[in-house]
Order: C-alpha cells, then structure tokens, then sequence
C-alpha cells in the first residue's frame, strides 16, 4: 500500500478516534490536570497497555514488517535540554488543552479556537528552527 | 440493532476503552506496514518549511528534505477524521466555543486568539526540544518501554498540572472540584 495514502488513512482513524473519545475538548485535557474528568488518563493508558502487548507480539512473533524488512524501532534519545523542553510543552498542553494530535482533530471539527493553538504550534517549531541555528544541542 | 451499533460508533461519545484500543494498536500496526514510529509533531517542521521562509535553516534543510512527506498526509487525515467524527455526530460545524475557558472568561476574541496562540508556541517549541510529544514519547516511547520516554512524559504532566491549575486558579474562578 502507498505509504502516504496509508498514513492518510491511519490520520483519519487516528482523528476519529480522538475526537469520538473527547480528546478534542478542552474540559477533558485541563480536567485531567486539575482531577476533576480522568476519561483521558483511561485512553492514554488503554493505548500504552494495548499497545506495549502489541509491540511484543511483533517483536517475538514476526520482528519484521509485512514486507520483511527487519523492524526499525525508533529510539528517541533525549538532548541535554529535552527535559526542561518537555516541562515547557507540558506548560502548553495545560495551557491550550490541546496537544500536537488533538489540536488537528480540533481543526476538523471546526474548533475556532484550535486554529490559533495550530499557528502558534507551527511558529513555536519555526523558532526552534531558529534557535537550532546557533544552539546544536537544543 | 445495526442502529444501535451505527448510533453507538458515530454519535455517541467512545467509552476511553475503545479509543485507548484503537490508538494502541496504531504504534504495531504503522511498524508492521511502514516500519515507521507513531508520531505527530515533527510533522509541524513539513508545516514550517511550507508556510514560512526557512528553507535556508539546517534543521529544516536536514531533517525534511521531503517537504510533502508522509507526516504531513498523517496530519492532513487527523484533520479528515476530526471532520468526519463531528458531522456524522451532528456537531453544528463551526464554533468559537473552548470549554470552560470560553464558557467562563468571555475574553475578547483577539485576547482568546492571543491566548491560545501563547499555548500554541509552547507546544511546538517544546516538542522539538522535548523530541516528541503525546503521541511520540507518550504512546509510541512508553508502549517500546523507553526510559526517555517515561521521563519526557513525567515533565509533560508535570507542566500540564502546574499550568492548568495555575488557570484555574487567577483565570477561571478555581470554582472547579
């Protein structure tokens, strides 16, 4: 299957999926942060859970694609500042109530507001960019 | 009992189960057919290097030098499905609803549009210094069981906690619980 056709397929699974279990709204995500709704600490870790056991069905069944290419785990290892970097996304997440998936879901569903979360996101990337210019190690 | 389950998948919201489910089997399933990890914001970079001038900068020169690479039809199809999931629910289409936030402050729209605007640089600075967000480190990171992972993790709640709950308590009343 084309790759980009696949993912575009994937996406709109991915979307749906979001938005039908409310990941899209902003009263789930902050009232997760302030204990008030834990719907979305039940999708978070039903996702981990099903998708740990499914990463070692593949790993111990198969250990390749359907293509037979051996798998390619990503490993994403951290930078010197990806700590503090994670503490100032967790700031945004709380702040907006989106994060980098659910804000597109919101875009869909005609969420206004999502569209300022989404330009801020792209021009918040821009000004790493910008600072990886001169910072390697960010 | 087809309108039943039809009414059930496309109008009613999803127990957490069956997203969870869903958006677990999603970390397998894109390795087993594209090799490739689960993740959204590097994306954003295809975004950058499409809407702004930045061609010139080695990230972007680097690491995209496919600009409509599959990231960006992964972003287009959250999006899509979005889409789909509020009009087949009978969602009323556009709004410049947000929640308690919206519900509460009665803000100008410019100063909600500056707001989330805010939250917004926060999210994309913080991704790429943070390597990856919900999906990358949360999801995909932590089911491969890596410790980067878990501790990026840890400061993303960490921060989620400290903002939201600084919000709630100067902006919106910290009337909630």
């Amino acid at each position: 299957m084309n790759k980009k056709l696949g993912f575009l397929g994937f996406g709109t699974l991915f979307g749906f999926a979001l938005s039908r279990v409310g990941a899209s709204e902003y009263d789930l995500i902050v009232g997760m942060f302030v204990g008030e709704d834990y719907t979305l600490v039940g999708v978070i870790v039903t996702a981990i859970i099903v998708g740990t056991i499914g990463m070692q069905v593949l790993k111990k069944s198969k250990q390749r694609t359907i293509s037979g290419e051996p798998l390619n785990i990503s490993y994403k290892k951290l930078g010197p500042w990806s700590l503090l970097g994670a503490a100032i996304f967790g700031l945004g997440w709380g702040i907006s109530g989106a994060c980098p998936g659910t804000v597109l879901a919101q875009l869909g569903e005609g969420k206004l507001y999502g569209f300022f979360t989404f330009a801020g996101m792209i021009f918040g990337t821009y000004i790493y960019a910008r600072l990886k210019e001169k910072h390697e190690s960010l | 009992m087809i309108t039943a389950f039809i009414q059930s998948v496309f109008v009613e919201p999803w127990p957490f189960w069956a997203g969870g489910i869903i958006i677990g089997l999603l970390v397998p399933l894109l390795y087993y057919f594209y090799n490739t990890a689960l993740g959204v914001s590097t994306g954003y970079g295809n975004l950058v290097k499409i809407i702004l001038p930045s061609r010139h900068l080695k990230w972007i020169k680097s690491k995209f030098s496919e600009t409509w690479s599959w990231r960006v039809y992964f972003i287009g199809g959250i999006i899509l499905g979005g889409f789909i999931s509020s009009t087949l629910a009978g969602s009323p289409g556009l709004t410049a609803e947000m929640g308690r936030f919206t519900n509460t402050l009665q803000w100008p729209a410019l100063g909600n549009g500056v707001y989330f605007f805010a939250g917004g640089i926060l999210l994309g600075l913080g991704a790429r210094i943070a390597r990856g967000c919900t999906s990358g480190h949360s999801i995909h990171g932590i089911a491969n069981l890596h410790i980067s992972s878990i501790l990026a993790t840890i400061l993303f709640v960490i921060g989620g906690i400290t903002a939201a709950n600084i919000i709630r308590i100067t902006l919106l009343g910290g009337s909630w619980l």
